[in-house]
């Protein structure tokens, strides 16, 4: 009507000057509030990922007391949720990193926002997904307990573990008595399982070879030293894995330390006189030489040494 | 006059725009503030929540448990002379915990005077402090009840001495 009246008037697609400035205001503030949207939604993801990854630290907590070892935790999402776990060596202990990436409107929407923790090792795929999680621990003594470790898969895996054998003592009883639902113990059939063979099999995901202690997964080979290990390496890709054993052994180095201190604090006031002090100080550096899993066997004699040596102790030192 | 009309017109028309982006931008200030809020206050709970289910784990782990040095497995005890090795160490332990400080107070038998330990006061003194953060204030605290096991020497004889203590652990507000 007010085009066909300026038309009339004056010709075609002039406007009058108020139309023109609420055009332009109009569009500003359309502008300001498509950004402003946009940066709250963006707020509310990592809002999200830091309240997931805060949840996820409350629930490994009691993981980490030995007591809860063998038990099942899980943390179910209302959501798709990707939850990637990265780690490096940096300082005395390394770092531990869970990134969280959630399904919105079809597309993972990735925050630059790390979850870190220095006292936490979680061994997984690079990134495990799915709405639900399970969580269990077990302690890795290597010859004492150094930390428990934490094995995160997510409820759309399923893994199956078949024919155990006789000399591997209490892993099929403890993955049983476990009740975790992505894990299976014993006839694998047909179905959708990431198989897991103590004795090579054609039809096997991972292959475990218990006299080598080595774990064969997706063509990479990786090794272990007791049982906790041999879990994180069948729960793990090869990198994450190499560089949370190598978090392991640098909080070694540090405990051995300790225990080597403690050995004088108790001599001197308690009367107790030991003998694994240098057997201490060869743990410490034989485990900072250690660059890789295929390396961890080196240890293996001097750890042995050393938890005879403290069991015989009339005054343990662990 | 026609002119005149078309300015106020105008004005009528940036007063009333400027007031509906007032009128949206105060929402906008409300809804942030309100998250805020609600956002400060999980991030308090669940530090609190982390802090508590911290204090039995710490218990439990490998730089302060006793393991099986005292005979036993126990649960909630302490290794002291563990712990005066670890005061040794403590540098390297900066922000591994994630909280500000952690103490440790013997409460039975009780010592009138506070004795801090160190290596010329152990084992006859009633505080450990264990770890402070560089920089950090002290901020809320909360304990728990352990045992504080050490070997003792009597007469040539060595023997598990076992105390009763609180480990006291400060974590920042956010």
């Amino acid at each position: 009507m007010i085009i066909k009246k300026i038309n009339s008037k004056k010709g075609a697609l002039e406007m009058s000057f108020s139309w023109l400035f609420a055009i332009i205001v109009g569009m500003i503030i359309l502008v300001l509030v498509i950004y402003g949207v946009n940066k709250g939604f963006q707020g509310g993801q990592v809002e999200q990922s830091a309240l997931i990854g805060k949840e996820i630290s409350v629930l490994l907590n009691p993981l980490e007391t030995s007591f809860e070892a063998g038990k099942t935790s899980s943390l179910s999402l209302s959501s798709d949720t990707r939850l990637y776990n990265k780690c490096d060596n940096f300082g005395g202990f390394g770092t531990q990193y869970l990134e969280v990436s959630q399904k919105s409107f079809g597309e993972w929407v990735k925050t630059d926002f790390d979850i870190t923790f220095s006292n936490k090792y979680i061994f997984s795929d690079n990134y495990v997904e799915g709405k639900k999680f399970y969580f269990f621990s077990k302690p890795f003594e290597f010859p004492f307990k150094v930390a428990d470790v934490i094995y995160m898969t997510s409820a759309s895996d399923f893994y199956c573990f078949e024919e155990f054998p006789e000399d591997m003592g209490d892993v099929e009883e403890e993955l049983t008595t476990l009740n975790q639902e992505n894990i299976q113990v014993g006839e694998c059939g047909e179905e959708n399982f990431i198989t897991i063979c103590f004795e090579y099999g054609s039809n096997c995901d991972i292959n475990v070879n218990y006299n080598s202690k080595s774990v064969e997964k997706q063509g990479e080979e990786v090794y272990f030293e007791t049982d906790a290990l041999m879990y994180a390496a069948i729960f793990s890709e090869k990198q994450g894995y190499e560089c949370q054993t190598r978090r392991l052994l640098q909080r070694l180095e540090n405990l051995a330390q300790i225990y080597n201190e403690k050995e004088s604090f108790t001599s001197s006031n308690g009367g107790c006189s030991f003998e694994i002090g240098a057997d201490l100080n060869v743990l410490k550096s034989s485990a900072a030489s250690v660059q890789n899993s295929g390396e961890l066997i080196q240890l293996r004699n001097i750890v042995e040494d050393i938890k005879i040596k403290n069991n015989r102790a009339y005054c343990a030192l662990w | 006059m026609k002119n005149q009309r078309g300015q106020m017109k105008i004005q009528q028309m940036a007063f009333m725009l400027i007031t509906v982006f007032i009128f949206f931008a105060l929402i906008g200030l409300f809804i942030i503030s309100f998250k805020m809020t609600g956002l400060r206050e999980q991030a308090t709970n669940l530090q609190e929540k982390n802090t508590m289910l911290l204090l039995t784990k710490l218990a439990e782990s490998p730089e302060f448990s006793c393991g099986e040095s005292f005979r036993n497995t126990k649960t909630n005890c302490v290794d002291l002379d563990k712990i005066m090795a670890l005061k040794n160490n403590i540098n390297i332990y900066q922000n591994f915990w994630g909280v500000n400080t952690i103490e440790i107070r013997k409460i039975y038998p009780e010592i009138e005077e506070e004795i801090l330990c160190n290596a010329q006061s152990y084992p006859n003194c009633n505080i450990i402090e264990v770890y402070s953060k560089e920089g950090a204030e002290e901020g809320i605290g909360l304990s728990n009840f352990v045992s504080l096991c050490r070997k003792n020497e009597e007469n040539g004889i060595s023997y598990d001495k076992c105390e009763l203590g609180r480990i006291i652990v400060g974590y920042e507000i956010k």
